[in-house]
């Protein structure tokens, strides 16, 4: 088989296993909805109040939900011999690594961006901020993929890797959190939103050069 | 700067947040030092009481 | 010739005995050199230099504080270095060198945010700002406790060190995120003060006791460093006989 149809194989076969569990790649989807939920339940209804931190309640929904799905992105592998077919195919470790973390973005981060104007809404987002809050998701949310992949390759070793995972997660994510939050405030007050967009476009690519790579070295350690 | 405050408190607490953390970081090996050979001597005991 | 006594000698610090011993060895010096370099700071911060003109005695905490920030920033580094040192050449003690620099790493964070925040309280009547520099320095910490349990976290030591090590290079993004967070963001903690190579911004008769501070923190970071890898060393190999021998000598 040659490189590219492994690759596409496995995206294929990431696609299809998560059509089949199809409620339990929604978990992470209502799990999101359940804080925005909580969120006016636990400051209060007035539009005022929400609207001010919709964008970083929006994010830290976003973000909290995509720690939901991580646990499986490695560990059925792991423990039915997949992960070590990988590292003796003829596809690069990285390139296996890379498919398996776009079909991630595919399940878990693409329903995020479709639903944001719905939570957007529900927390009384200006309109003119939602342009902003959709093009922060579709930089944003593959980081928070890519971050998590990292975190779920490293603890793939342990035996209680959840909480780990999420407390490992945090500290690199926290500039993606602030330069997205930054940009839809900015929006939504009327401010250039280019210097925070692109920053989070910088991290984008820092992390698209440098996970790949992480990912697939810790993935190699933890096969042994 | 707050004029007419008391400042005496927070440097001397800031100067023992410094001696407490540095003399815990003395005392941290040095303790495990005392229970890792306690361990490995009784182990050796064992196993040289067992085999005898 | 001394180049071969040299590559021969760090071969040989590969070998679990002789680090072992170089450790036990070195460290009384360091933790010695520490508390001269830290009686002889102390008194200069603390008695000998005069009342700042704004600050009055509060900026005295700085002489605690910047060597406790200065150590978190460079243990970090050092310890980046060692990470990668020991995921290239697979050195055993050197795995176990990068892991114990994390604790101390995080004492010395946690000394630098405490002592920050009794500095601000007096100064800016606020116990914590979400600052870029206060923000990304507790950042830190969690790496460096991220570090920690992440290697606590697996049965199989040598494991679990290389795969913190592969965390602790992934971190070291935020180091210069740090550093420059004072020049890229207005914030409220003040800018660089001190610079390695170049004017100084702070007056001589103040900097003395930062010197004598910065040193000893520096001294102390390597002494924990030395007798947390021993013991780390003892406890891993707890199996083998070069720890039975010495056991024995205890007996």
């Amino acid at each position: 088989m040659s490189v590219g149809s492994t690759l596409l194989a496995l995206l294929l076969r990431d696609l299809r296993l998560a059509v089949r569990h199809g409620g339990e790649s929604l978990m992470p989807l209502i799990f999101l909805f359940a804080v925005i939920i909580l969120v006016p339940l636990g400051v209060g209804p007035g539009p005022n109040l929400l609207a001010a931190i919709a964008p970083g309640m929006i994010w830290v929904a976003a973000l909290l939900s995509s720690l939901l799905a991580l646990e499986n992105l490695f560990r059925p592998d792991l423990e039915d011999g997949t992960l070590e077919q990988w590292c003796l195919t003829s596809a690069p470790v990285t390139a296996l690594v890379v498919t398996r973390l776009f079909s991630h973005w595919l399940i878990t981060g693409v329903p995020v961006i479709l639903v944001a104007p719905l939570a957007a809404e529900m927390l009384y987002l200006p309109d003119r901020a939602l342009g902003t809050l959709l093009l922060s998701l579709v930089i944003g949310t593959p980081i928070l993929t890519l971050v998590g992949g990292l975190a779920a390759a490293l603890t793939l070793g342990t035996n209680r890797g959840s909480v780990l995972l999420s407390i490992l997660v945090f500290p690199l994510i926290v500039p993606v959190l602030i330069f997205a939050t930054s940009a839809v405030s900015a929006a939504a007050d009327g401010f250039e939103t280019g210097a925070n967009l692109g920053l989070l476009a910088a991290l984008l690519v820092l992390a698209l050069t440098l996970v790949p790579l992480a990912v697939s070295a810790a993935l190699r350690l933890n096969i042994e | 700067m707050i004029p007419q405050f008391e400042y005496a408190v927070f440097v001397w607490t800031s100067y023992g947040v410094f001696a407490t953390v540095v003399i815990w970081q003395f005392l941290q090996p040095v303790l495990r030092r005392r229970r890792l050979l306690a361990e490995l001597r009784e182990e050796a005991a064992l196993q040289s009481g067992v085999e005898q | 010739m001394m180049f071969e006594k040299l590559k021969v000698g760090f071969h040989r610090l590969g070998s679990p005995p002789t680090f072992y011993r170089l450790c036990r060895r070195l460290s009384p010096w360091f933790w010695a050199g520490f508390a001269l370099c830290a009686v002889i700071g102390l008194y200069q911060a603390l008695y000998v230099v005069p009342p700042d003109y704004q600050q009055s005695d509060s900026f005295r905490i700085l002489y605690v504080h910047v060597p406790a920030a200065w150590q978190a920033l460079f243990g970090y580094v050092l310890m980046s270095i060692l990470a990668a040192i020991a995921l290239i050449w697979r050195i055993r003690t050197t795995e176990i060198l990068t892991m114990m620099c994390a604790p101390v790493g995080a004492a010395c964070t946690f000394i630098c945010l405490a002592t920050g925040s009794l500095w601000g309280q007096p100064m800016w009547g606020t116990w914590w700002a979400w600052d870029a520099r206060l923000t990304s320095m507790l950042v830190l910490l969690f790496i460096y406790l991220g570090i920690m349990g992440l290697y606590s976290a697996f049965d199989d030591r040598r494991k679990g060190a290389r795969v913190a090590c592969i965390l602790v290079l992934v971190g070291l993004v935020n180091i210069p995120i740090i550093h420059f967070s004072v020049d890229w963001w207005t914030t409220l903690h003040q800018g660089a003060t001190i610079n390695l190579f170049g004017e100084s911004k702070m007056h001589p008769s103040m900097l003395p006791p930062l010197i004598w501070m910065a040193v000893a923190v520096k001294l102390m970071f390597t002494a924990v460093m030395l007798d947390r890898s021993a013991n780390e060393l003892v406890d891993q190999d707890r199996r083998k006989n070069w720890v039975r021998k010495m056991i024995g000598d205890y007996a």
